[in-house]
């Protein structure tokens, strides 16, 4: 019953939120107001059980707090106060279509960092509290609701609109929709770092949020490609970490704990949506997590298929995080020298400087090509340019294996 | 992303060097700056240490733990304060620990906290 109702109140939120802007225009007011909805809901509703039409109740309730609101702070709002009260019937289905997207989109403006639009898109989108995002994000809950705050004001300085961006900008905007969402993704996945339960949500989030967005823009072939990757990714999740929390490396893990359904789902997602247009790099990545994943054993996985993927990846996207990974085809098709001497074309790229992916690369083909000593060496300097903990000591240990 | 921004140092040394008014104007400094990192959304924590004079360090001898006093390292060695912001970017953390180093004129310590997901 209780997850029922939070699973109802998130789904509803940017619906009712939605349709308060439209009809008040005060983004920040209104998403304080219905964050007060959503909280009165919570206690009513356990109790008292499911009004027969919660979105025209949370509307009401969150019209009448943004009204109290105003009433509080003086009297020259009063005409909008009539408005307010005006209309309490809920818009239809293709408005909260509409609604939901405009939201989506306004969250994550361009003007904004990318903290604050991660935070505002999990608390007006999403639904969440303050306190449950700052706890995900590790960060007192005062720093999280100011972060929020600053977000609100930032777009009502900007002058952004809670509207459709106009088609020329649409693919751009979309563009940092899904790399929000991507983000959010990527935050909740691993659980080793940070208090477990609470970063698995922020994934389970993410889903939950580009499953929406599949369903508002079912014609979008990377929306679909962005839900495809992190199903086929997630579904992972079980054999990624062992019983001490520790890293599992793809090729070790034990398959019959992958989530065969979250696979199934995946592959049919991208069975629908490749060549029905050119293939964007969310659709490619997923194609690639899909081939590892209907790999029966890591010996059998179509190596020349994913490295066929990375070449096209590579012309459609082309970055050194996309050669690196194409190395790593190459050394199992070609074999670790082939996969080294394309690596040693990044040694110069300064995009590569700082991060560790580079020489954690490198250690393990050094170690394919039974290079030991300088195999060792490299997980070292991995390990020492990492900034994640339980990376860290993976690397650490795969050196001292070596030691 | 986490950074720590560790200042390093003693009071005493600093009213040595720089005199009352110096110190006056660097509490009203670091009170300025903590409430501007608690507007713009990034202050995790922040915390001043008491005096290295005053810590103890604890060390193996005869093989038991054994406190003894005083820190382990010189003076202008010893941690004496720390920030911990959540920001865009390296930067953006470099800018912030810039505004403190222009003012103190001592060197400032700027590290990630181990907190990215792991990237496989």
């Amino acid at each position: 019953m209780e997850s029922r109702v939070e699973d109802l109140l998130r789904e509803l939120a940017p619906q009712v939120l939605g349709a308060l802007i439209r009809r008040h225009g005060q983004f920040d007011a209104c998403e304080d107001a219905v964050q007060e909805a959503l909280l009165a809901a919570s206690l009513q509703w356990q109790e008292k059980g499911v009004p027969d039409n919660p979105k025209t109740w949370l509307v009401a309730v969150a019209s009448r707090r943004l009204v109290d609101r105003w009433r509080s702070e003086s009297a020259r709002r009063r005409r909008e106060e009539k408005a307010a009260l005006l209309d309490l019937s809920g818009p239809g289905q293709s408005l909260d279509r509409d609604d939901t997207l405009a939201l989506l989109f306004l969250c994550c403006h361009p003007s904004l960092s990318v903290p604050s639009q991660l935070a505002l898109t999990l608390r007006a989108v999403g639904g969440l509290t303050t306190a449950a995002i700052a706890k995900a994000f590790l960060v007192p809950e005062a720093t999280m609701a100011q972060r929020i705050s600053r977000a609100k004001e930032r777009i009502r300085n900007t002058g952004a609109h809670f509207e459709l961006p106009p088609a020329p900008e649409r693919a751009e905007r979309l563009r940092v929709v899904l790399h929000v969402l991507y983000l959010v993704f990527n935050e909740g996945y691993m659980t080793s770092s940070g208090p477990e339960l609470h970063r698995a949500d922020l994934t389970a989030e993410a889903i939950r949020l580009a499953r929406m967005l599949h369903q508002l823009m079912p014609q979008e072939g990377e929306v679909a490609g962005l839900l495809a990757l992190m199903l086929l990714t997630d579904a992972r999740r079980a054999a990624r970490t062992d019983a001490a929390g520790s890293i599992v490396p793809l090729a070790e893990q034990r398959r019959e704990l992958w989530s065969s359904a979250q696979i199934e789902e995946g592959v049919a997602l991208l069975t629908r949506t490749l060549g029905t247009a050119p293939a964007g790099p969310y659709q490619l990545q997923a194609a690639i997590a899909a081939v590892h994943d209907q790999a029966p054993s890591a010996g059998e996985t179509d190596w020349p298929q994913i490295l066929a993927l990375y070449e096209v990846l590579e012309r459609v996207s082309p970055g050194p995080v996309v050669t690196l990974n194409r190395a790593v085809a190459v050394a199992m098709v070609d074999g670790p020298r082939a996969g080294l001497a394309l690596l040693g074309t990044l040694d110069a790229d300064e995009r590569m400087a700082h991060t560790h992916r580079l020489e954690a690369v490198r250690a393990h083909l050094l170690e394919m090509a039974g290079d030991i000593d300088a195999a060792r060496e490299s997980y070292l300097r991995a390990a020492r340019m990492t900034a994640s903990l339980p990376e860290q000591r993976h690397l650490a240990l795969r050196a001292s294996r070596l030691g | 992303m986490k950074y720590m921004i560790m200042t390093f140092g003693s009071a005493e040394a600093g009213l040595a060097a720089k005199g009352k008014d110096w110190m006056l104007e660097m509490i009203q400094f670091m009170q300025n700056l903590d409430a501007d990192l608690k507007k713009s959304g990034e202050l995790v924590d922040g915390q001043g240490l008491a005096d290295g004079s005053q810590a103890k360090t604890v060390r193996i001898k005869n093989g038991i733990p054994v406190a003894t006093d005083g820190p382990f390292a010189e003076s202008k060695e010893s941690l004496v304060g720390y920030w911990i912001v959540d920001v865009e970017s390296e930067a953006r953390a470099i800018e912030i620990a810039s505004g403190i180093v222009a003012f103190v004129k001592e060197p400032i310590e700027v590290r990630r906290v181990m907190d990215a997901p792991p990237e496989f």
